[in-house]
């Protein structure tokens, strides 16, 4: 059997070297290279190659690529230093085995694959052997020495059920995986450091590569016993996963596998998910039983997740054996078909960023992993021709489970994408992996539902879809309405072309339309009773209260479809995230209790997250519905929850998303994002943000990436509320859609705050809210500019500096961009606050050197640069002239300084004048009176404005006396000595009165 | 690549080794002179080009810099200024800066540990492509639309280099350098007020004194601290600051001598003192020309003119208000020729000046104004002490005091 696996392996790998080898030979022309490899996907070449591509920065050799791959590492010391180790201890394999991935390359190419074995193993337990801590040498050293050692390896390893599978080739391998399992059950992790894992990581990911080849051969020869042997394993693991079902690491698309790979045709491929599942599950358990044996319970500290902990790892033999299963069931997979080969790619994927969440370091690994899952496929790709008609009989049932499996991809994106920049092209080219595509010949709806056909966006969005289910009559149902929309955009040809991200989503389809799919699609559902959607299980398991919570509202919760999915896939992404941001703050740098806690914190808070987001959000809804039923519009809206599930409703709903998504177009690759981030707490926003910054430094650091590539909008949202009044609060969380209102619903806030009748007070509240969502929407148009010039008036009419300087500074950058508004207007008045407030010479320089000529022809700027130069040289005359003059609301914000104006100039006066100045011409002069001098009844009014201007002269410490004739005079030698500024009467002890809210409703009069 | 021609591999590797050589040979040698020519890139030196030829010849520098003790001690330097160099003649700028302020870290490391100062040299040129390059690579930005933030970047980068030299120790003399470079940074970026740390660095130290700073970095701190003076309309240490500059700058740099000018001659003319028409001929400065006549004759229509003429001019060079507040000393000069003409007329009756005649005066220049602005003025006139005496209002005259009316400023500014 192994014999003819040998050959048979041997003849795939001339192929595959032959066409690999451009690969490795990144010159310049990798990224051509790549394309040229025929067996492999173009697409996901490419985009392997682009991404890869500028790491090189122009690097010809294959040493210098290596060597380029580590100088990105090299912010990880660690990790360079790892880097280093392998170079040396693999040396004899006569490899250029650099980073692990390449090791197992390389050695690939050069040798056959018993050979590899040898050499590819050696190379890869002298890593191993580098990377672990001291105690692991010896037995490491015991197993690299021979060939043979494997083989007790297996019979350790193959425990149970498995001996009868052992005749496996596979097994032999399966001790890599294995032996590094037990390591961490020995105890060592106490001085277990992240290398460590990173070892682990490597072994198990340079595996892949290894087994493919020699278990594809073995399947063409024995596929009988791997079926069988498959079916076992699926009961095992279905026992296992019983087990485990709390496992949240299993990301809801796992889960959905193996309820949707259980209904395809035969249970064989059942086994298939679950060990997909179970990829990330042998990390988990090797790593619990530790924790929870030394220092985890105390930190568990009685909660019910630790309860359920514990419950859950006592059985840790049992959990091994799976492992064990689990493990050759990994080597089994490429026996598969194409398809398998791309669930196995997923699967590793998915294996791998879930390693990833768990444990910190690996990050680096994760690149490697995607690499060697690169090779995997290509090398395979040929071999899948020949195949393909074995592999017939599953292609329908492994469509659906590689779609299933796709729904990890996203998240595997994001990790990636926040932890290096290697391991996303890895990731890109899984997904889009070809194969399939090169046999049309295959029926139409096969190769439709062929996963490797699906556009990521496609992932993400059947992701999404099926993130908002609830139970399994609903996903499965989900399911048959997407297959629908699938084969429905394959047979219009707009599979690829339709943007997937801003598709909007079905609605949920009900049970009954779930029913019928079931007897479509799934005989054995009921078979598994077991396996529930994600949200359900994961609430059982870990909250239980909340769980009823949830289940309390269901109707609520389905209607209010846009506030679930919402909340859903932001946890998708934010479980991803959170060890993200650990992951690469902690630098590979940690030991294991703090491993162990945050092992725990990104799996608990995570889910915790989730569920608390998951009721904030129905409870805000309940509230918002309730609190707000005069409204007509919620009231609208409730009652549009309560028909949430005609049909109608649900079209018009549809249509109303589609609208949402058009009004931005423009974002259209955004949209898919925003409801992610939407209404996630605070911690999460901050860790996007976090890991975004993470981001930003990896791509500096490997040099190829600008900042600006990165998708800040993806840290967006996009709002659903429907109120037009809305109170302002600071933001201390994430937005949460549900409460940020849309543009046209904001547009109508405003003509309603501009025709309101209430006080200022209220007004700013609402324009500062209007201005909050036009912000966390990201919406710069021209409407935003009328919000910002609306409340900048209105803070000018009530002498609000600093809500005006706000606005002012909103204002110029809006302009500044091209957005159309009263451009000139805003440049008088920025003049005049320039002038009259900040008095800085530099700043009105800069201001005025700005003005264009067609500014300075405006009459509002001429205006304004009028009174800078009354300002500048002291010219009350005309300072007063121009405040009379004044368009606009210029004369509000010249008010503001008419107070110092007319004390500098009186001050002026009693110097200059003698002996006496008469009050009246005082009052003319400075502009008491309020009225200008031509109007008429100005007698009346000048006499006021003489008695006010007296008024103000002996507030101000000036010395009156009255003539012969009656006429009030300033007597200018003694004031001169006398006047003073009176302290201002409003004056606050936090020096800005329009803080003083008495005193601002009071000016401010409704 | 792009034009180069294409030279042999062993022509290529023979020059980056030559390059490598003196680059080693410079540090051990301790020969700052050297090694600074080996880091300036935008100098567009024959051996640098035809190193960069090299380069695109020969791609793996890489390695070569590897192979050898010698060099690879120096990598993180070396291999970042090959790219900068390549990026640079492509014309790639952005990227070029990128490589730069890589290898600008690097070196600064190096620096902190050498002991003497001997690298002080190579350290200046550094900062000055530091400069350079941001510059230009934030040109090549905003050409393409992006925001240009590679100055501000290169701004931190020289607070950087500063800090290494800012401490005691024989490398305090190459901080007033690098406080050069950052206030042109600070200058060109509009965020002046970042100066003012630097300032007080180099100005409270009292272990070092100011005159031992190179005379050439002494008289661009002047040059530009007096530039700030002017911002604050602070005449008096303007006028000290920008003289210095003045008085120990090299006769025959002209076009240094003109930018001083540029801000000395508004300084000057605030303070009351004007230039011999010769200086503003002999440098260039003719806009100043029409000013300093408007201030002789007390032509405000002149003023006034001169200024509108060169407005963007004198804004961007930020004494347009300086020279708008002469408006004061014109009136002054104009008073006192209605006053010289009155005391012709009738001496007795000179000392008092009708404000009819005064609106008169500005009508002859086109100027309109009424009586109440001219009022204005002369009580202006008065409050700021150009004039003596005191404004009757019943009667509307000017009533001048018989000695000196007309006050000289005689080097110090108008009162405010």
């Amino acid at each position: 059997m192994n014999q003819g696996g040998t050959t048979d392996t041997l003849t795939t790998l001339g192929t595959n070297s032959v066409e690999k080898y451009p690969v490795i030979d990144p010159s310049q022309a990798h990224a051509s290279s790549y394309y040229a490899s025929t067996s492999s996907a173009p697409i996901s070449w490419t985009t392997h190659g682009a991404n890869n591509y500028p790491r090189e920065n122009g690097t010809v050799s294959t040493s210098t690529y290596h060597h380029d791959q580590q100088a990105e590492l090299t912010s990880r010391s660690v990790q360079d230093g790892l880097n280093g180790a392998p170079v040396v201890s693999t040396s004899t394999s006569g490899a250029v085995n650099v980073q692990h991935d390449y090791n197992s390359y390389s050695t690939y190419q050069n040798t056959d694959p018993y050979g590899y074995g040898n050499t590819g193993y050696a190379s890869y337990y002298n890593n191993y052997q580098q990377q672990t801590s001291q105690p692991y040498q010896p037995p490491v050293g015991a197993y690299q020495n021979s060939g043979a050692p494997y083989q007790p390896l297996s019979s350790f390893q193959n425990t149970g059920s498995y001996a009868g599978s052992a005749s496996y080739s596979s097994t032999y391998y399966n001790p890599a995986d294995y032996q590094t399992a037990g390591g961490y059950q020995s105890g060592v992790y106490s001085n277990q450091t992240n290398y460590w894992q990173e070892g682990q990581y490597a072994t198990y990911s340079s595996q892949y590569p290894n087994y493919t080849p020699d278990s594809t051969t073995l399947y063409s020869s024995t596929p009988s016993a791997a079926s069988s042997q498959y079916a076992h394993h699926y009961k095992q693991w279905a026992d296992y996963y019983n087990q485990t079902q709390t496992e949240v690491s299993c990301a809801p698309g796992t889960e959905n596998v193996s309820v949707s790979g259980a209904p395809s045709l035969s249970s064989v491929p059942g086994g298939y998910p679950a060990a997909n599942s179970q990829a990330s599950a042998p990390y988990i358990t090797s790593w619990r039983p530790e924790s929870t044996s030394s220092e985890l319970p105390a930190a568990q500290s009685g909660t019910v997740n630790g309860g359920v902990h514990d419950g859950h790892w006592k059985p840790a033999p049992a959990v091994f054996q799976n492992q064990n299963l689990n493990s050759v069931q990994h080597v089994q997979m490429p026996l598969e078909t194409s398809s398998t080969y791309e669930s196995f790619q997923n699967q590793q994927n998915h294996t791998h960023s879930q390693g990833h969440n768990l444990l910190y370091t690996a990050t680096h690994q994760v690149p490697q992993s995607y690499q060697s899952s690169l090779q995997t496929v290509s090398q395979i790709a040929p071999q899948l021709d020949s195949r393909r008609a074995s592999g017939k009989l599953q292609i329908p049932t492994n469509p659906r489970i590689a779609s299933n499996l796709g729904l990890g991809f996203p998240k595997v994106e994001k990790d990636i994408s926040a932890s290096t920049a290697a391991s996303k092209p890895a990731y890109i080219s899984v997904s889009l992996t070809k194969p399939n595509e090169k046999v049309p010949s295959e029926d139409a709806a096969d190769s439709i539902l062929k996963p490797g056909m699906f556009p990521k966006s496609l992932c993400g969005y059947v992701e999404r879809a099926l993130a908002r289910c609830k139970g399994d009559a609903q996903m499965v149902a989900s399911q048959g309405v997407m297959k629908e929309i699938i084969m429905k955009a394959t047979a219009d040809g707009t599979l690829h072309t339709r943007d997937w991200d801003t598709e909007p989503l079905f609605p949920l389809p009900n049970a009954d339309s779930a029913n019928q799919e079931h007897i479509l699609f799934s005989t054995p559902i009921s078979s598994l009773p077991k396996s529930r959607s994600p949200s359900r299980r994961s609430k059982s398991r870990w909250e239980p209260i909340s769980e009823e919570k949830v289940a309390d509202k269901p109707p609520a919760a389905a209607a209010r479809e846009p506030v679930k999915y919402g909340f859903w896939n932001k946890q998708h992404y934010t479980v991803g995230k959170t060890e993200n941001k650990a992951d690469n703050w902690s630098n590979t740098k940690f030991s294991l209790p703090e491993q162990k806690s945050s092992n725990k914190n990104s799996f608990r808070p995570a889910k915790k997250q989730r569920l608390v987001d998951g009721l904030s959000a129905a409870d805000n809804g309940d509230e918002s519905s309730e609190s707000d039923k005069e409204q007509t519009l919620t009231a609208y809206y409730s009652a549009a929850v309560a028909l949430a599930d005609s049909p109608e409703e649900r079209k018009r709903r549809e249509s109303r998303s589609k609208r949402f998504e058009k009004g931005h177009g423009n974002r259209a690759e955004i949209n898919h994002f925003r409801p992610k981030s939407a209404g996630a707490g605070a911690g999460n926003l901050y860790t996007r943000r976090a890991s975004a910054l993470v981001h930003s430094r990896n791509f500096e650091d490997s040099g190829t990436k600008a900042v600006e590539d990165i998708d800040w909008d993806a840290l967006t949202v996009k709002g659903t509320s429907q109120e037009i009044e809305k109170r302002y609060l600071r933001l201390t969380s994430a937005p949460d859609p549900a409460t940020v209102r849309p543009e046209e619903v904001l547009e109508k806030a405003l003509l309603m705050v501009q025709n309101s009748e209430k006080n200022y007070l209220y007004k700013c509240d609402q324009l500062k809210s209007i201005r909050q969502d036009l912000t966390v929407q990201h919406i710069c148009n021209e409407l935003t500019v009328k919000v910002y010039e609306t409340h900048a008036r209105l803070a000018i009419e009530v002498g609000d500096l600093p809500e005006f300087n706000q606005c002012q500074s909103q204002l110029k950058t809006l302009y500044a961009e091209g957005i159309r508004g009263c451009h000139l207007e805003f440049a008088a008045y920025n003049l005049l606050c320039v002038i009259l407030h900040s008095n800085n010479n530099r700043d009105l320089l800069s201001v005025m050197s700005r003005l264009s000529a067609d500014a300075r022809k405006n009459d509002a700027v001429k205006h304004a640069l009028a009174v800078r130069s009354a300002v500048t040289s002291g010219n009350y005359v005309l300072f007063f002239r121009l405040y009379k003059t004044a368009p606009n609301l210029s004369t509000l914000l010249m008010d503001l300084y008419v107070e110092k104006m007319r004390y500098a100039a009186v001050k002026c006066m009693s110097r200059s004048y003698r002996p006496t100045i008469p009050v009246a011409y005082i009052s003319q002069v400075l502009g008491f009176g309020n009225a200008s001098p031509t109007t008429e009844a100005s007698d009346e009014k000048e006499r006021d404005g003489v008695e006010e201007c007296a008024e103000w002269l002996k507030a101000h410490g000036a010395c009156l006396s009255n003539d012969n004739a009656g006429e009030m005079l300033l007597d200018t030698k003694v004031s001169m000595s006398s006047l003073y500024m009176p302290e201002p009467e409003d004056a606050v002890s936090h020096g800005d009165a329009n803080l003083a809210v008495d005193d601002f409703l009071a000016r401010n009069p409704v | 690549m792009a034009g180069a021609y294409m030279m042999s591999m062993g022509e290529a590797h023979r020059r980056i080794l030559e390059y490598l050589n003196r680059f080693s040979d410079a540090v051990s040698t301790q020969d700052g002179k050297s090694l600074s020519r080996l880091l300036s890139i935008s100098s567009d030196s024959h051996h640098l080009l035809s190193l960069v030829d090299a380069l695109n010849t020969f791609q793996d520098a890489n390695r070569l810099i590897r192979q050898s003790e010698e060099y690879s001690q120096y990598a993180d330097i070396l291999l970042p200024i090959f790219r900068a160099l390549q990026s640079y003649r492509l014309r790639n700028l952005v990227e070029s800066y990128q490589a730069f302020e890589k290898a600008s870290n690097a070196f600064i490391q190096e620096f902190r540990n050498w002991d003497s100062a001997w690298a002080l040299e190579a350290l200046y040129v550094l900062a000055y492509e530091i400069r350079v390059l941001a510059e230009k690579a934030d040109i090549e930005l905003a050409s393409n639309g992006k925001t240009p933030e590679k100055l501000k970047g290169a701004g931190s980068l020289l607070m950087k280099v500063f800090s290494t030299l800012a401490g005691k120790g024989p490398k305090r003399v190459g901080a007033l350098y690098v406080t050069c470079q950052l206030f042109k940074t600070y200058f060109k970026l509009g965020t002046v007020h970042l100066c003012r740390s630097v300032i007080r660095s180099i100005e409270t130290a009292r272990i070092f004194d100011f005159e031992e700073f190179p005379v050439r970095d002494k008289v661009t701190y002047m040059y530009y601290t007096g530039r700030l003076e002017v911002y604050n309309e602070n005449f008096p240490a303007a006028d000290h600051k920008l003289s210095y500059a003045l008085s120990h700058c090299d006769a025959r740099k002209e076009a240094n001598i003109r930018m001083i000018l540029k801000y000395l001659i508004p300084v000057k003319l605030s303070i009351g003192i004007l230039p011999h028409a010769q200086l503003l001929e002999n440098y260039n400065l003719n806009e100043y020309s029409n000013i300093v006549l408007a201030l002789k004759r007390g032509d405000l229509r002149l003023l006034r003119h001169a200024l509108q003429e060169h407005e963007d001019r004198f804004l961007r060079s930020g004494v347009y208000l300086v020279l708008e507040k002469l408006e004061l000393q014109v009136y002054q000069r104009l008073l006192k020729k209605i006053h010289i003409i009155q005391k012709q007329k009738d001496p007795n009756k000179a000392h008092q000046i009708k404000l009819e005649i005064i609106v008169k005066a500005m009508k002859w220049l086109e100027m309109d104004m009424d009586v109440d602005e001219v009022e204005c003025i002369m009580s202006i006139l008065i409050y700021k002490n150009l004039v003596k005496g005191y404004f009757a209002h019943k009667s509307k005259v000017v009533v001048l005091s018989k000695q000196d009316p007309f006050p000289k400023l005689n080097g110090k500014p108008v009162s405010s």
